[in-house]
């Protein structure tokens, strides 16, 4: 398998006015292409931080991520928002749809931000991913007029729509019940199972990590090898 | 851009009453500043046709003739030629008309004062006959009653005069009533003569206290002069806009024919006897002028009203600014966390800035739009229920006794435009400051 994300030695400190804070610390990783992918911990132990590295919201303090072959530390900041476009998926612990648009106009909104997809494909796509996530019947709702599970659904479309290579989930089951947690879950390895897309998700409940192929557990800002599974050998290209 | 004009509007419309209120503040002031500018417009409008009719064409071809270098006469000789070239060769030509021009005391049984002597043949008069309306006896003589009494018509008779009701009342004459008009000549004497009053106008503004109308040869026999002898030919267009062009055509024409003419100079004949008597030449010059060199008061007067205009709106819309700063900043903050999940699913820089102007635009151009309205519906009321100016000396100012409001469609796409342009203006930076935040401090904004 090929990996679509490494990291090498990434450090990321915050600095809170004087005081230096390492939020992670040295994390070597690879991610290879159609993996679920847990990364388990302890509130504070870094996986937010992990998750908005491989997102490119945020760059590294030292050390190197790269995704999709490309060294994100290289790219300015207009690339990083296309890779992210284009590559990337994210689903929030909050949801983050936008509140004046309904279901249908959520998740073609990424659609009309890539700007070459004609509104008859943008409109067979969105159709398809709402009814695949189970919302036909809302699709005209506004995410007010839904339940939890039902926005986080949306999301889920929303970050799925335009195919990307990776899809990053903060803590997708955080806000919701764990009947409805699970049912989320499920959801995103049913479509990690029908697409060759790569899930990374993070979470501190234990019972989610149950589904994850694989589960990186964060202790501290560092890979705790000696609780979870430990982290692949980074495959050094020539 | 759909989406974006989507998300732009049903953002104002969850925040209602924020809006409305911001929203009432541009109508507000976007239906002032056409209602002011239309109100410009309207006095311009009367200023112009009253001033155009009582004092000046809208191009006048006069000039001075001088027996010696040392003394100037406002006359033109051999008018009726030049009458002729003129009509037969100006393009946009309304019609024109001749008049003689003068200066003099007019004396009745009880009183005098100087003014203008206009002569006109009345028979040619169509604009002085369409803005003159003639006042009834109550207005200039105490005890007087609703009768009109005279005609305009009666100027054709020698020897007659038309006053204004002002002037009829210091004088304290009636229709019918005899005056005598002293008018000085060149050579230094006074020449008099006795005239009838045939007809009494109501008062067209300040400018109707300067002057009253006799027929031309009157003005000849004070003075006189030839029957080919004229003040000037005043040149109507039928587009005012075409006035400069026709005033170039109209001087190579002169000066083609054969003419001398006189350097442009935009001051009113009257002033410029002073430079013309120091002149080293005899004989006659043309000078060609318009209605602007001959009352450049009046622009001034607008220029004026227009810059009051212009001052209030300026502090108007800066109220405007910051309020649609304040609101925008608002809008920021509540919505941080959506700028941040925007920037993180791919929306460029660029694409937050256009969101925010597009809502500033938005609810500019609406606003707008309404206040346009309004201010149509006010104007529409204020020329329909005919406002009487309550102050007289506004009444002279605007030379009308009621408001008139004339708003042109120009005026309101440039209006409804600059202020919808000035909101969105507004918005760009509090819309540069939301492109500049960071997706992963917007994603995690609390607040």
């Amino acid at each position: 398998m090929n990996a679509i994300v490494t990291l090498n030695e990434v450090v990321k400190e915050y600095r809170l006015g004087s005081v230096v804070v390492p939020a992670v610390r040295g994390v070597t990783l690879a991610i290879d292409t159609g993996e679920f992918l847990s990364i388990a911990g302890p509130s504070g132990s870094g996986k937010t931080t992990l998750l908005n590295l491989i997102g490119c919201v945020d760059t590294a303090t030292r050390g190197t991520v790269t995704v999709d072959g490309q060294n994100t530390a290289t790219l300015s900041e207009r690339a990083l928002t296309d890779l992210r476009l284009h590559k990337l998926g994210f689903i929030f612990q909050s949801f983050n749809l936008i509140g004046v648009l309904n279901v249908f106009q959520n998740v073609e909104f990424p659609l009309l931000l890539l700007g070459n997809v004609s509104k008859v494909e943008r409109t067979r796509r969105v159709e398809k991913i709402i009814e695949q996530v189970g919302l036909s019947e809302h699709i005209r709702h506004r995410p007010n007029e839904l339940s939890g599970g039902q926005r986080q659904r949306v999301a889920i479309a929303r970050a799925l729509v335009t195919n990307p290579r990776i899809v990053l989930a903060d803590e997708p089951t955080a806000n919701l019940d764990s009947v409805t947690g699970d049912k989320i879950i499920q959801l995103m390895k049913h479509m990690n199972d029908n697409q060759d897309t790569t899930f990374i998700f993070s979470t501190h409940d234990p019972k989610v990590t149950r589904y994850a192929d694989r589960v990186i557990r964060l202790k501290d800002g560092q890979i705790d090898d000696e609780n979870g599974v430990p982290a692949k050998p980074l495959a050094v290209s020539a | 851009m759909g989406q974006l004009i989507l998300i732009a509007t049903q953002n104002l419309l969850q925040h209602k009453r924020r809006n409305l209120l911001l929203g009432i503040a541009i109508a507000l002031v976007t239906a002032m500043l056409i209602t002011l500018l239309g109100l410009s417009a309207g006095i311009e409008t009367t200023m112009l046709r009253s001033a155009t009719t009582l004092s000046s064409g809208h191009i006048n071809v006069a000039g001075f003739y001088k027996v010696t270098s040392g003394s100037a006469a406002p006359l033109v000789t051999g008018h009726k030629e030049l009458e002729r070239l003129v009509r037969e060769n100006t393009p946009h030509l309304d019609y024109t008309i001749s008049r003689m021009r003068g200066w003099g005391k007019v004396i009745s049984d009880t009183t005098s004062f100087q003014a203008g002597i206009n002569g006109v043949d009345i028979d040619t008069e169509r604009g002085l006959k369409n803005v003159l309306r003639l006042a009834p006896q109550k207005d200039y003589k105490p005890g007087g009653t609703e009768e009109i009494r005279g005609n305009l018509d009666n100027l054709r008779e020698p020897n007659t005069v038309m006053l204004f009701v002002e002037q009829a009342k210091r004088l304290e004459v009636d229709v019918g009533d005899q005056l005598t008009i002293s008018a000085p000549t060149p050579r230094g004497v006074s020449n008099t003569l006795s005239v009838s009053v045939v007809a009494i106008a109501k008062d067209v503004g300040f400018m109707s206290g300067w002057g009253i109308f006799v027929p031309n040869q009157t003005v000849r026999d004070i003075y006189q002069l030839t029957e080919d002898t004229t003040g000037a030919i005043m040149v109507y267009l039928d587009d005012i806009a075409k006035l400069e062009e026709v005033e170039n055509h109209l001087r190579q024409l002169v000066a083609k024919a054969g003419h001398r003419l006189m350097e442009k100079d935009s001051n009113p004949f009257w002033m410029k006897f002073e430079r013309v008597g120091n002149e080293d030449w005899i004989g006659q010059k043309i000078d060609i002028t318009n209605w602007e060199d001959e009352i450049s008061f009046m622009s001034w007067t607008i220029q004026s009203f227009d810059a009051l205009t212009g001052i209030l709106v300026m502090i108007l819309m800066i109220l405007v600014a910051v309020g649609i700063m304040n609101t925008l900043w608002i809008a920021i903050r509540e919505r941080t966390r959506e700028i941040g999940t925007m920037r993180a699913i791919g929306a460029q820089k660029g694409m937050i800035s256009k969101m925010f102007l597009l809502e500033a635009a938005v609810l500019g151009f609406a606003s707008t739009a309404i206040g346009a309205l309004a201010a149509v519906l006010i104007a529409y009321s204020i020329n329909t229920s005919g406002v009487v100016i309550p102050s007289e000396a506004f009444q002279l100012f605007t030379m009308s006794e009621t408001l008139h409001v004339l708003v042109r469609p120009q005026t309101v796409v440039f209006s409804v435009g600059l202020l919808t342009m000035f909101t969105t203006l507004s918005a760009l930076y509090p819309a540069y400051r939301a492109a500049k935040l960071k997706p992963i401090t917007a994603i995690h904004h609390v607040g």
